[in-house]
């Protein structure tokens, strides 16, 4: 046996290894060292080494190679994620979850619809086929069977098929014949409510209204199988959808906005547009001036800020003159006023005096907080109100009894909540339980709150909002009745009749309370004040939810439960019995 | 410790038919391993085709409740439910006939029906004999 060098042979000579890094070189002579372990144990005499080592290094290769893989395989065995059995998506799984009301009522769902397809390759008889297909399917167009039909290769009929006209052609039994599966999203109830919910194009992405606003959560709902509830309640919104169209069509009117919401949590518990079908929602994307509902404004701003109470007393006696322009009342007293009779006359003259008194900056500072000087905090995009440019004395005059500011229903709902939940101002919101991420924004003290609530009810009582009594519920609310500006004149024959009102008016502040608007829209029939053409479907609309709201119904110091008048006790104050 | 790694090596080169009798338990041992892997992965195979099954079950009957709900809610939608009140002569119930449950004790109690008059019996006449129409 001799000694020779083992590095001599094959191994690359040492100084091409100095070329790379220390790693690689390290590598490099282990392996070497392995390969040449039959020499070294040669050269030491121990040639049983070699076999040895060659098989103790392949063993531990192999070993921690199996090792490897049994750890992988014990780790995917016992490891494996939930889903990885069976389908990876749930098996509801849908692209849009449904969407339902707040009671679970279903507005929106998707259900698995077909396209036809036709292989005329397969067809036998292609005439007696297109007959029995248009007569199992009577919307298919025959031109376009015919196409398909007499062409040359699989093409589509008709998509959309419902289940029920699937199985029908399905059950011809022809051949070529074939459907392939597709979502689309159904709106059960048809037009009712579409403001409210929206629609979606049709590759499932939401295009308006609740739909679009809440897109990304319907479709992670819709992955796992889930619904998703907005606020909506379904028995509220068919009322006033079904009242609202009433008043209209009684007014014969152009249009006509409904909005009810919760005022603690500022929930939309229905919201309705008429005309409803394929009609733009007037609630959201139609501004107006209000007229005499912004007189609440007014007069909360004043008895907030500490410039007017119950005892104030403001000459209404004749028209107020501000420069060239002269304000009158359209049911005029001409005599001094308390601001309670200012309230139920409707005075424009005392809320001019009032806003006057205030201020631009006040004005504009409380107007500002009710959200009456800025787009509507809501999830449907709605329309930038029209506001003042500058802040005169006879603008204020003006915005006192709610001229010169349009503004969106939306806008108004937002504001009353404010005035009656004990002056938070909480945004709308479609999202059941509210909007979590909102904080309200203090306006007015809820001493003043409760004042506002006194009054409107008081208006219901005593004033112009006497249809809108629903007994035993303690409706208060106020009248807003407008002219419409026509080619930059306004036309006593173009008018806007609104009613804002809340129920109940009474109890604490944070009482369950909820608020609900109808605005008729150029009414035709005559008187067209608020009074007569928006009241009478609040007090019904109230009459009618009440027992949804489990809002029951009670006396108060003006009425009985059953709406009748109460009258005060006798007092014999002047003590001579009289 | 030499004698305890003398009695190991010994352990470990007894041979059984000239095959060390390590290698012939690690053998069965990986056959027994092999039968026990292939089993779990058949069975396992047999569970993931029913949960496939079931899950497929499960898909078709909720779009079948997918549709049968479509079809309530279209059933049921308030303006049709009212327009057939309105049609069957119902509508909101008057508030002077509404109730609470606390207020039922002070309601007027509903008057009680008059007594029905008590006929006297009356002997049962004897029944006339058919009188024959004459023929025309």
């Amino acid at each position: 046996m001799s000694v020779h060098d083992p590095l001599a042979g094959g191994r690359p000579v040492s100084y091409g290894v100095r070329r790379y890094m220390p790693s690689w070189r390290w590598l490099a002579e282990a392996m070497w060292w392995v390969e040449n372990s039959f020499g070294r144990a040669r050269a030491d005499a121990r040639p049983e080494e070699d076999t040895r080592v060659r098989i103790f290094v392949i063993m531990s290769l192999f070993s921690a190679v199996f090792c490897c893989l049994a750890v992988g395989a014990a780790h995917a065995a016992l490891f494996t994620a939930k889903g990885g059995v069976g389908l990876e998506t749930h098996p509801n799984a849908v692209v849009r979850a449904d969407m339902v009301d707040r009671n679970g009522a279903l507005l929106a769902t998707n259900i698995t619809h077909y396209g036809l397809y036709i292989d005329p390759a397969q067809v036998w008889d292609r005439k007696a086929a297109a007959i029995q297909i248009k007569r199992a399917l009577p919307r298919v167009s025959m031109a376009k069977l015919n196409r398909v039909l007499n062409g040359d290769r699989r093409l589509l009929v008709i998509n959309r098929l419902t289940p029920q006209e699937k199985v029908a052609v399905h059950a011809l039994a022809l051949g070529g014949i074939g459907f392939e599966p597709e979502d689309v999203r159904v709106y059960p109830l048809g037009q009712s409510a579409r403001h409210v919910v929206g629609n979606v194009d049709t590759g499932g992405v939401g295009l308006s209204a609740a739909e679009r606003a809440f897109n990304d959560e319907i479709r992670a709902a819709g992955a796992k199988g889930e619904t998703f509830q907005i606020s909506i309640d379904l028995r509220i919104q068919g009322i006033l959808e079904n009242e609202l169209a009433a008043a209209a069509t009684e007014t014969r009117a152009k249009g006509a906005v409904g909005i009810i919401t919760d005022v603690q949590t500022g929930e939309v518990l229905g919201m309705a547009s008429w005309p409803g079908s394929n009609s733009r929602n007037l609630a959201s994307s139609a501004t107006y001036e209000m007229g005499s509902v912004f007189k609440t404004f007014t007069i909360a701003a004043a008895i907030d800020t500490g410039r007017a109470d119950m005892n104030t007393l403001l000459d209404a006696s004749e028209a107020l003159q501000i420069g060239n322009r002269r304000i009158t009342d359209f049911h005029a007293t001409n005599k001094v006023l308390t601001l309670e009779e200012v309230y139920l006359h409707s005075s424009n003259i005392g809320t001019s005096r009032l806003s006057t008194e205030m201020g631009p900056r006040v004005m504009r500072d409380y107007f500002q907080r009710f959200g009456l000087l800025s787009r509507a905090p809501f999830e449907i995009a709605s329309e930038m109100p029209i506001i003042p440019r500058e802040w005169s004395d006879s603008t204020l005059a003006s915005l006192s009894f709610g001229y010169g500011i349009s503004i969106t229903p939306l806008q108004m709902a937002a504001a009353m909540q404010a005035l009656t939940n004990g002056g938070r101002f909480i945004p709308l919101t479609l999202r059941k339980g509210g909007r979590p991420d909102v904080q309200a924004r203090q306006v007015i003290s809820p001493e003043t709150s409760l004042t506002m609530l006194d009054l409107m009810r008081r208006n219901v009582v005593r004033g112009s909002g006497g249809r809108a009594e629903a007994p035993g519920l303690r409706v208060g609310g106020k009248t807003g009745s407008a002219n419409k500006s026509v080619n930059g004149h306004y036309s006593t024959a173009h008018a806007v009749g609104t009613f804002a009102a809340v129920f109940p008016a009474d109890g604490p502040v944070n009482a369950r309370r909820y608020q609900i608007l109808v605005l008729v829209d150029e009414p035709q029939t005559y008187p067209r004040t608020g009074g007569f053409v928006a009241a009478p479907a609040v007090g019904r609309i109230a009459d009618r939810i009440a027992p949804f709201l489990n809002v029951q119904r009670r006396a108060d110091p003006y009425r009985t439960a059953v709406g009748d008048k109460i009258i005060p006790a006798f007092e014999d104050q002047e003590g001579d019995g009289r | 410790m030499s004698s305890a790694v003398a009695a190991l090596n010994r352990l470990y080169s007894w041979k059984i038919r000239g095959v060390r009798w390590v290698e012939i338990i690690g053998v069965m041992l990986v056959a027994a391993m092999v039968f026990s892997v292939y089993l779990a992965k058949a069975a396992a195979a047999r569970e993931s085709a029913r949960i496939t099954d079931l899950e497929r079950q499960i898909t078709d009957n909720g779009q079948r409740v997918r549709l049968l709900r479509a079809e309530v809610a279209r059933l049921e939608q308030p303006g049709r439910l009212e327009a057939l009140s309105r049609g069957a002569g119902l509508g909101p119930v008057d508030v002077h006939r509404q109730a609470t449950e606390d207020s039922l004790p002070s309601l007027k109690a509903v008057p009680a029906p008059p007594p029905a008059p008590v006929a006297a019996p009356v002997e049962p006449a004897a029944p006339a004999a058919p009188v024959a129409e004459p023929v025309q």
